[in-house]
């Protein structure tokens, strides 16, 4: 589609851009080139830790026995720069997994260009094609097989055959293996240096994306605020609130989740308080939560809250009098309502969350003390909430 | 506008949808394999992107379309290039499977392709080396070659002849020896994209395919 863009751009471009042409189309192959390489290269490094695994698994060898690599061919079409990274990336895996039995040697002469002339004819070939005439040059590698590696892509598979050949002249492969996978399934990544079969490599991203299982233990630290009545004399301050909860994922693709939570609140000289909460949560941004990228829910839920104290006179229908605070001095006032709230949550895996949600009390839609945020008509969203959650 | 709702939802869910429509060419719809899988299996291959199935099923039969991207776009490599390499494993396995067929056990093999393109035919070669090997067969990396006459002379030969010529140029040079065979896989003419062999044993040439 960019392609087809840019030539209708350049057909109706001035002589001058058609010179710059070739320059623009050049950069935007390689730019192509470039980004396909990055995912190939993921792959490669993934069929590689698989050959590697499988060595450590069955060495080659029953001996630790050096080895040339001889060649590494990459896909037609790209260059020595993926050549260089596959190479890399294996000799490091042959290094950290000594139990492949394999010693990769250094070889210059092998992979030089050899003439050979004899009865027969002169030969020009590889050191590696022509070990006799390596052997009659003097050449001692202390190798005695050559290893070559060719990768392939294949429609959207990426093929990896790998081959090993015994350096006597008649060149006999004494092993050779095809490595297959698709480009569309995720690159298992493993470590270099703990590899593990596919099976177990699978198991670890399960256990990832179900991160530490179905139950967790949010903790968080919320603030509730109200808006004053404009036409009140007195306003109501936020309330902080510590919440401690449980928290139930009805799939393990954490798609629903459930939760329950109690809370308290408290300030001095004014309030203590409490709060049970419960909560039902979709996750917004795909069907199951990402490995990668931040996760935002929607949710509703209700609260059941219960203050004493001074400051739950704001939570009343009636607006405090003198004698009111007055009787309060030796009593100690009390309050208990319901809420209904829902809101947004983005969350960081399965481990810090922050939220923002707003709350209607239907039973103090008639304070005196509280404003409206929203006013819906039958009902008043009075309050503001943000949370921190930590999750354990 | 509950429907309306319902259409936006899809039509939000199917950004990756891989027909061609309003998003994407049919040039680029052709870039990418797709299959029809049951969510279970579905679920079973890719876990972390389709949901499992609940445990007490679905109201109608749901199934996931898994589409791979090719690694290379069609038209990134020569066409026929592509054509080859496309589906290099499935004719070559099919090659090698019809060549081990020819010759008894222990037949020690030699491998080369003839191809316009050197870097496709070295992956063509290398595809029918290790196939062969992984078919339990004796195979060996040498090429066999033929002196700079013959060669001269083979060149100016219709393909149908020049094979037959050259095997048995092989034994009588003694390139290839009893119990030694050589396979040869070739494009034979250069408009084509289909692979074929021959095998060239006890100084008998043998079309496969």
């Amino acid at each position: 589609m960019r392609r087809a863009l840019w030539l209708v751009l350049v057909s109706t471009a001035a002589h001058a851009a058609t010179v710059e042409a070739p320059d623009a189309f050049a950069q935007e192959v390689e730019d192509a080139r470039n980004e396909i390489a990055a995912q190939l290269q993921l792959h490669a490094y993934d069929l590689l830790d698989e050959l590697v695994f499988r060595w450590t698994q069955e060495p080659p060898f029953e001996n630790e026995s050096p080895l040339v690599l001889a060649d590494v061919t990459v896909p037609v079409g790209f260059g020595s720069g993926l050549q260089a990274l596959i190479e890399n990336h294996f000799v490091s895996l042959l290094v950290k997994n000594p139990r492949a039995k394999l010693q990769l040697v250094h070889c210059p002469q092998c992979m030089a260009m050899v003439v050979h002339s004899g009865a027969k004819g002169t030969v020009v070939a590889r050191g590696v094609d022509e070990p006799e005439t390596l052997a009659k040059a003097g050449v001692a590698s202390g190798s005695r097989h050559a290893l070559f590696l060719d990768f392939e892509a294949e429609g959207a598979a990426l093929v990896l055959r790998v081959r090993i050949t015994s350096l006597e002249p008649n060149l006999p492969i004494v092993y050779a293996r095809t490595i297959s996978t698709t480009t569309a399934s995720p690159s298992l990544l493993r470590s270099e240096d703990k590899l593990k079969s596919a099976a177990e490599a699978r198991k670890e991203y399960l256990d990832l994306l179900e991160g530490k299982g179905l139950l967790l233990v949010p903790i968080s630290f919320a603030v509730r605020t109200y808006q004053p009545n404009p036409n009140a004399f007195v306003a109501t301050a936020p309330l902080l609130w510590l919440n401690v909860g449980i928290e139930a994922a009805l799939s393990q693709a954490r798609a629903w989740t459930a939760s329950f939570s109690a809370g308290i609140t408290w300030a001095p000289e004014s309030h203590v308080g409490w709060s049970l909460t419960g909560r039902v949560g979709r996750l917004l941004t795909g069907n199951t939560v990402s490995l990668t990228h931040p996760d935002v829910y929607a949710y509703v839920g209700g609260s059941v809250i219960s203050m004493y104290g001074t400051g739950a006179l704001a939570f009343r229908n009636n607006i405090p009098t003198p004698e009111d605070l007055k009787a309060s001095t030796g009593t100690t006032p009390n309050v208990i309502f319901g809420t209904l709230h829902f809101g947004l949550m983005a969350r960081l895996k399965n481990r810090i969350a922050v939220s923002a949600y707003i709350e209607t009390a239907p039973a103090l839609n008639g304070s005196p003390v509280l404003g409206n945020f929203i006013d819906l008509g039958f009902t008043k969203l009075q309050t503001l909430g943000f949370e921190v959650l930590f999750c354990f | 506008m509950r429907r309306l709702i319902a259409g936006l939802w899809l039509f939000a869910a199917c950004t990756k949808d891989p027909s061609a429509g309003f998003v994407q060419t049919k040039a680029e719809a052709r870039n990418y394999d797709c299959q029809r899988l049951s969510q279970a299996e579905a679920h079973e291959r890719y876990p972390g992107v389709v949901p499992e199935v609940p445990p007490r099923g679905t109201y109608g039969s749901t199934d996931a379309l898994i589409c791979s991207r090719r690694v290379l776009d069609w038209g990134d490599r020569e066409g026929r290039d592509e054509a080859i390499l496309n589906s290099l494993g499935e004719q070559v396995s099919e090659l090698t499977r019809l060549a081990t067929s020819t010759a008894p056990e222990h037949t020690t093999w030699y491998v080369d392709s003839f191809y316009p393109q050197p870097q496709v035919a070295q992956k063509i070669a290398i595809a029918a080396r290790v196939g062969l090997v992984e078919r339990g067969q004796k195979v060996s990396d040498r090429v066999p070659l033929l002196g700079g006459g013959d060669i001269a002379v083979l060149a100016r030969l219709p393909p149908g002849q020049a094979y037959d010529l050259a095997c048995r140029r092989y034994f009588a040079e003694s390139v290839l020896a009893r119990g030694e065979a050589f396979l040869a896989l070739m494009i034979v003419d250069a408009r084509e994209s289909q692979l074929h062999a021959g095998v060239c044993l006890d100084g008998a040439w043998r079309w496969l395919l």
